[in-house]
Parts: C-alpha cells; sequence; structure tokens
C-alpha cells in the first residue's frame, strides 16, 4: 500500500510541484492544506504517514504547526520544506520535532531520497 | 600537573563560575527542603561535581576535597532521597559557605582556610546514609589531591561511542544535515565533544565535510548505526567504542576544550560574558557619537543650502542610528533583579533559624530587568529590609499564635514593572511599626520638636525610622544591627534615582516600597542659561542647536517656526515653557535655540545661552518637586551648583506652550 502524504504549503504552484512528485514517486498524496491552522486540522482528520511543511504560512507558520501535530501524535513524520537562508528556521523545526528538511526548489531525487529515508524505506 | 601552566588567567573564570554553581547550589538546597526529587538531587550533585572540576584544573586541593566530600554526600542521598533532612541541608549548606571562602580565597589569592573537621562531618555523614552491607572504603586524606575515577561509578556509565559522519557535498544546507543528524543521535543519549563544535556544524563548516561527535548511550551499535543511516544525505564513517570518561554521569562536561558539550534541545541560550565597565565605556562611546553627530550638523550650517540639505539627510539618519546604538547597550545593561532575589530564600532561613522565627518568603517578578548598576547598588538594601522584615517584623511563633496569626509569618518580596519604573516592595505580616514611639524617640534625640512630631502625618512619620540612628528596636541585633541599617538603605536608594516609601499597621506588619528608574541615572546634559537659571537638557533628546534672531522666524499658521534641516519645527521660549520670568529680548540679536525631541514632535526652545555639556547623576525629585510637570529631576554641577533637569520628552502640552513671543 503506497504512503500516504500530506502536503501543506501556502504555494498553490508549490503544493502542485511537490504532489507531482510524490505521484511520480509512488506515494499518495492524501490532503493539502494551505497554512498552518489547516495543517493542524488536516493531519487530525487524515492521519497520514508523512507531512511536508512550508515554514512560512499565514496564520500559523510551519515551526508551530508542527509542534501542535507533534503534540497530538508524538510519532508523526513532518518534513519541512525550506528555501534557502531559511537554515536557522529548519533548525528551529528540528528542535521542535521535525525529522528531517528538502529544500526549495524540489527536486524529484532529492525530495524522494529524505522521504524514503524517514518512512524507513531504503 | 597542575603547576606545569599557568593557570592564573583562568582565576576569574573560575571564581564567576564556581560562585555561579556555588549560588545555585545553595539556593536549590533551600528550595529541596520543600520536597526531594531525583532530578532535583541530580543537579545539587552536578554543581558539587562541577565546582571539584574547576578546582581540581586550577590545582586547588583543599577546595577539590571539600567539593568532592559535597558530591559523595550527594551521591548517597541520590540513592536514598528520603535520607535528605534537615542535617544533611544544614550540613551541606555550611560546607557551600566554606567552599565559597575557598573561591573568595583563591581570589583573593591568600591561603586556603582549614576544613579538615567539615569534611570529616560530611563523611561521617554520608557513611551514616549509607545502606549498610559495604563497608566505606578509606577515606582519602583531606588535603591529598584526589582522583576522579573512584571506583564505583565507573561501570554504571553507560557506554561512549566515537561517532564520526559525513554530510554528502551536494547537501543543499550542509549545516541543517549536520545539525540533524547531531539532534538525531542526541535522541539516543548523551552528546559530548562535538568536533567541530556545534556552532561550526550549524554554520555548515565542515573540514571535508565530516564531523565528530562522543555518544554516551545504552542502545546497540546497530541502533545507532540504524539512526544515522534514517538522515538523507549523511553517512556513517566510523563507529567506534571510545573509554567511557571519568564522570560527569550529566550530560555536561567542565573539561576540555569543546565550547558546545551539551544536548541539542537544552541549550541556553547563547550569552557571552561582558565587563560592566566595558558595557558603561560602550555608553560613554554611544554618548560621545551623539555629540560628534550634532557637531558634524553644526558644520554643516556654514555649507550651501544644497550640499547642508543633503548633509543634514545624512545626520538625520545617523542620529536616529547612534540612538538606536545608545539604546541597544542600555539594554545590554539590563540585569533580572533575581541576581539579587536568587539568595534570599537562603539568607531568609540562615536569619529566621537564628532569630527563632518561622518565615515563609514569597518571592514574585525575580524576571523584571533593571539597569546593572541599580542592581548592583541594591543588593545589600534588600537584604537589609528582608532581615528587618524577619527580625523586627516578624513575631516570634509564640508570640503570633497569642496574637491570633499563624505561627509561621510571611514576607513577600515582590517586583513590579510600572511604566517607565520597577516597584520593589517588602512586605511583612509582622508586628508593624510604632509611630508614637518613633516619634518619641525622635523627639528624644532632638529631631523634631514636640510640636512638630504631633503635627507629623504619619507617612513621613514612618521615615523618622530611615533617620540615622533612629530605631524603634529593643536592641541591636548581630543581623539587623550589623551592615547597613535603614539610613544607608534609603540613601542608597536614593543614589540610583529611587524613592523609599513604607506604609505599616501596627500590629498587622510593613510595608517598605522601592520605587526605582529602570535605567541608569547617568546623563549627558547641554547646559542652557535662562537668565541666572541654568537648565540641564538631556542630550540624547537634542537634535540641533540653531543659532538665529527672533525676527529671522518664519510663521506657520501664526505660529513662528524654526527652519532646521529640511524641515520647520515650531520655536517657543523656555522661559514661557518653564512659566518662569523671562528677560526682555531683543528680536534682533542671535540668540541659541535648542532643537528638541519630546513626545508630540519636535520643538524649538529659544534660550539665553549655551553653557556646555555635562555628565552628571540624575537624582530623582523630592516632595514637592516632584510634583512640578516638566522637570525630570536633579542633579549637582562639578561646581556645586544645583541644576534641574528638563523633562523633555514630555515638554510641550499644547496648554502650556506659548509661542516665541507671546511670554
Amino acid at each position: 500500500m503506497s504512503k500516504r502524504v500530506l502536503v501543506v504549503d501556502d504555494s498553490v504552484f508549490m503544493r502542485d510541484i511537490i504532489k507531482d512528485i510524490f505521484a511520480a514517486g509512488g506515494f499518495s498524496v492524501v490532503g493539502e492544506a494551505g497554512n498552518g491552522v489547516e495543517a493542524v486540522e488536516k493531519y487530525k482528520e487524515l492521519k497520514p504517514d508523512l507531512v511536508t511543511m512550508d515554514l512560512v504560512m499565514p496564520y500559523r507558520n510551519g515551526i508551530d504547526a508542527t509542534r501542535e501535530i507533534l503534540r497530538g501524535d508524538a510519532k508523526a513524520l513532518v518534513v519541512m520544506c525550506s528555501a534557502l537562508g531559511q537554515e536557522t528556521m529548519v533548525m528551529e523545526a528540528i528542535e521542535a520535532g521535525a525529522v528531517d528538511f528538502i529544500v526549495k526548489p524540489p527536486r524529484a531525487e532529492d525530495v524522494l531520497a529524505v522521504v524514503k529515508k524517514v518512512l524507513g524505506e531504503s | 600537573m597542575a603547576a606545569q601552566w599557568d593557570t592564573s588567567r583562568y582565576l576569574s573564570l573560575f571564581v564567576s563560575e564556581a560562585t555561579e554553581h556555588l549560588d545555585a547550589l545553595g539556593k536549590e538546597l533551600v528550595r529541596l527542603e520543600g520536597g526531594v526529587t531525583p532530578e532535583a538531587i541530580d543537579s545539587l550533585f552536578r554543581h558539587a561535581h562541577s565546582v571539584k572540576g574547576m578546582a581540581g584544573s586550577m590545582g586547588y586541593d583543599p577546595t577539590t576535597a571539600l567539593a568532592h566530600s559535597v558530591e559523595d554526600l550527594f551521591e548517597r542521598v541520590r540513592s536514598a532521597p528520603a535520607r535528605f533532612d534537615r542535617a544533611v541541608a544544614d550540613l551541606v549548606l555550611q560546607a557551600v559557605d566554606a567552599l565559597g571562602g575557598h573561591v573568595k580565597a583563591a581570589n583573593e589569592r591568600k591561603p586556603f582556610p582549614d576544613n579538615t573537621a567539615l569534611i570529616a562531618q560530611l563523611k561521617e555523614l554520608t557513611q551514616s546514609l549509607r545502606p549498610g552491607t559495604t563497608p566505606l572504603p578509606s577515606a582519602p586524606p583531606a588535603n591529598a589531591p584526589l582522583l576522579e575515577t573512584a571506583g564505583g561509578p565507573e561501570s554504571e556509565l553507560p557506554p561512549r561511542w566515537l561517532v564520526t559522519l559525513r554530510v554528502a557535498t551536494h547537501s543543499a544546507q550542509p549545516g541543517v544535515r549536520g545539525f540533524l543528524a547531531y539532534k538525531r543521535l542526541a535522541s539516543l543519549g548523551n552528546l559530548f565533544r562535538c568536533t567541530p563544535s556545534l556552532d561550526e556544524v550549524k554554520a555548515g563548516r565542515l573540514p571535508g565535510g565530516t564531523f565528530a561527535v562522543e555518544l554516551e548511550s545504552t542502545e546497540p551499535e546497530a541502533a545507532v548505526a540504524k539512526t544515522v543511516s534514517q538522515v538523507a544525505d549523511v553517512e556513517l564513517v566510523s563507529l567506534t567504542r571510545v573509554a567511557s570518561a571519568p564522570p560527569p554521569p550529566a550530560p555536561e562536561e567542565t573539561k576540555g576544550t569543546e565550547p558546545e558539550p551539551r544536548v541539542v534541545g537544552q541549550e541556553p541560550p547563547r550569552t557571552v560574558r561582558v565587563r560592566t565597565e566595558l558595557l558603561d565605556e560602550f555608553l560613554d562611546l554611544a554618548g560621545e557619537l551623539m555629540l560628534a553627530t550634532a557637531g558634524v550638523r553644526e558644520v554643516g550650517r556654514s555649507l550651501q543650502e544644497e550640499l547642508r540639505g543633503r548633509l543634514n539627510e545624512t545626520t538625520d539618519r545617523l542620529h536616529g542610528l547612534v540612538r538606536g546604538l545608545h539604546d541597544k547597550v542600555m539594554k545590554a545593561r539590563m540585569t533580572p533583579v533575581s541576581v539579587i532575589t536568587d539568595r534570599l530564600p537562603r539568607a531568609a532561613r540562615d536569619i529566621a533559624r537564628r532569630r527563632g522565627r518561622e518565615i515563609e518568603l514569597i518571592l514574585s517578578g525575580s524576571e523584571v530587568e533593571l539597569d546593572r548598576a541599580i542592581v548592583d547598588e541594591l543588593s545589600d538594601p534588600v537584604l537589609h529590609l528582608l532581615r528587618n522584615a524577619i527580625d523586627h517584623g516578624v513575631e516570634p511563633p509564640e508570640e503570633r499564635r497569642m496574637r491570633g496569626k499563624p505561627p509561621r509569618g510571611t514576607v513577600k518580596l515582590s517586583v513590579k514593572r510600572a511604566s517607565d519604573r520597577v516597584l520593589l516592595e517588602v512586605e511583612d505580616d509582622g508586628r508593624g511599626m510604632d509611630v508614637e514611639r518613633l516619634k518619641a524617640l525622635a523627639v528624644e534625640r532632638g529631631l523634631l520638636t514636640a510640636e512638630a512630631a504631633r503635627d507629623l502625618p504619619e507617612r513621613e512619620a514612618l521615615m523618622l525610622s530611615t533617620a540615622p540612628g533612629l530605631s524603634t528596636a529593643a536592641s541591636v541585633t548581630d543581623i539587623s544591627g550589623r551592615g547597613v541599617g535603614m539610613d544607608a538603605v534609603k540613601k542608597a536608594v536614593e543614589a540610583v534615582g529611587g524613592t523609599l516609601e513604607i506604609t505599616s499597621r501596627r500590629g498587622l506588619g510593613t510595608t517598605f516600597r522601592l520605587s526605582l528608574p529602570l535605567t541608569v541615572a547617568m546623563v549627558n546634559l547641554l547646559l542652557v542659561g535662562l537668565g541666572d537659571d541654568v537648565y540641564g537638557l538631556p542630550i540624547a533628546k537634542v537634535a540641533g542647536v540653531v543659532e538665529t534672531t527672533r525676527a529671522s522666524l518664519a510663521h506657520s499658521r501664526d505660529v513662528p517656526v524654526l527652519q532646521f534641516g529640511a524641515s520647520v519645527v515650531p520655536a517657543r521660549e523656555l522661559s514661557a515653557v518653564l512659566e518662569v520670568p523671562g528677560r526682555p529680548h531683543d528680536v534682533a540679536a542671535v540668540s541659541p535655540f535648542v532643537v528638541v525631541d519630546t513626545d508630540d514632535g519636535r520643538v524649538a526652545l529659544a534660550v539665553d545661552a549655551l553653557l556646555g555639556q555635562e555628565e552628571v547623576v540624575l537624582k530623582a525629585l523630592t516632595r514637592p518637586l516632584d510634583q512640578v510637570p516638566g522637570l525630570a529631576g536633579v542633579t549637582v554641577l562639578g561646581n556645586g551648583r544645583p541644576v534641574f533637569i528638563l523633562d523633555v520628552a514630555r515638554l510641550e502640552r499644547p496648554n502650556r506652550l506659548p509661542a516665541v513671543g507671546e511670554a
């Protein structure tokens, strides 16, 4: 059974790119969220195997959302999506419990390599 | 070994760090009397261990020996927390004091005090706490250097691994990758000796993409390898078992050259120690910069219109930046009041025990920050107020019972921010002050006439207790009577620009209220003359000075305005603003106009003369002068002349600002 992924990003464009990467890699994207608040709700509702989380989003940023998701489910696997120059924020997210990170613009092989490692599939 | 290298350059660091550990030790011990947890004992152990480690590195054998016996005692208590009682606390507190004496001696390069008896007591106590089965290993002689590996704990330490990792060169953010791997390892146990340091790793400065860290973990080798393999772009170069270091059992190391030996996730905010004097120098320099900026503006006045406009634009910006710098330096000097209050529970306990009182000390607001200089000055006065409250305020338990009070008295020390002041209150629920007796004493000592005493409002009568040599205490006790008295408290508070107020209800208690300025009371003043008087304007609020004639002022909606840089500012007579008589002036004569920044915007104040600049200590005004609006304080110049300092920020009140010419 393919692993279920929730994609969180405030940019539809970015979500589409990430969704396509996952589809090509044999994952099933079960949900999307455009901000941190939505992300937390969707996570509770869908219980995905993995979340990709943007850092800077309206209403609630990715770090806070990650914290909240992990508070509800300590085993949640959250992978941060960062841009160059956001190193400090990513490290903060890792402190908050994020398991790994991918760098924008996302390259299919990098994203899949990270996600497979995180899911213990490689 | 210790003689091989020069330890003296580490002395000040040793003194400050050891003192911190000892302070924490004392504080935590007192807190522990409320209930013992294994974590709390661990923490005590770590402090003792750190002091021992530092003393050992400095070659201070007697200190090491003493710290070692304290550490041993905690080691024992750790396995039997229920045995932690007052007797243990008392002895350890004694030892903490003794260690403090050692640190002081080291600092003053004096011989260490002899604590053979204390060490023997500690050992005896340690032995008595022993579960009984195993005999105590023969104690090493007190003055002999002690080896760390004291047998027992070594075998209980988890295995230690040297983990070497390589971050792939193509990794987009190698620093974050490295940090992620570090963090994952940290989830398995305790990390030590990250090479290069964790900061370097985070910054992505990895020689050849590799870094190494020691991991102390009970997890099997395979689990360590697996954890690393789960981090993308990170490769396990090697995983080798290394000898366990001598304890620390805690994830903390004081030895070695690693600046970053802590476990991630418990890192304190990054700080660096700076000498207070250095901050003073920064402040001075920031002040000088401000003056220099004003100087540049001054020079600009002789330039052509077009150039001057451009220069002024830049100087405005420069002025803003310098002021920003000044603010930041002021901020760096802010210190939490906890620096003073942290040691109070310990002091309260000692005083109460010695005086046969039972008290509960309630601290609140210790996180409030004040300028370092103020905090330093307040240390002794606050301690005295506490002594006072316990010694003279709170009654002995029997007396309290008779009065229908709970036998245990309460002393509250609260700190609050109130706009630009900090209020520090010491409140007790003791017997209160005897106002009549204070008055009688004041009359007896010739401080007051009987009539004056009769008419003296209570609030002022209470302040009599701060008069030198006046105390209602039946006897001077060894506690409250030593060091500073109430007069010294009042002096100290006023010296930093604060005020002291006392309220007291017979039989119910007394409150001392200190109102303190947030920041150090040094101000750079521009002195201006107005008639025969001199006033001070804080330089920080002065944007510039323009010399011109009143006749040449332009008008905007009937208000005279002064051209200042690229803008115009309303011009006022300072005499009118202050509501003091101004001398008549010739509108064709050149006068200085000081442009200041008020809360309502810029305003140019016409004065009679500029008298120069001076850095002064701001003194708070006392009644009734503190009621006068527009005054921030008073100072005394080098020549002994008192000068009022204007509260420039709040100067411009529309209803009291007649324009130039109206006055």
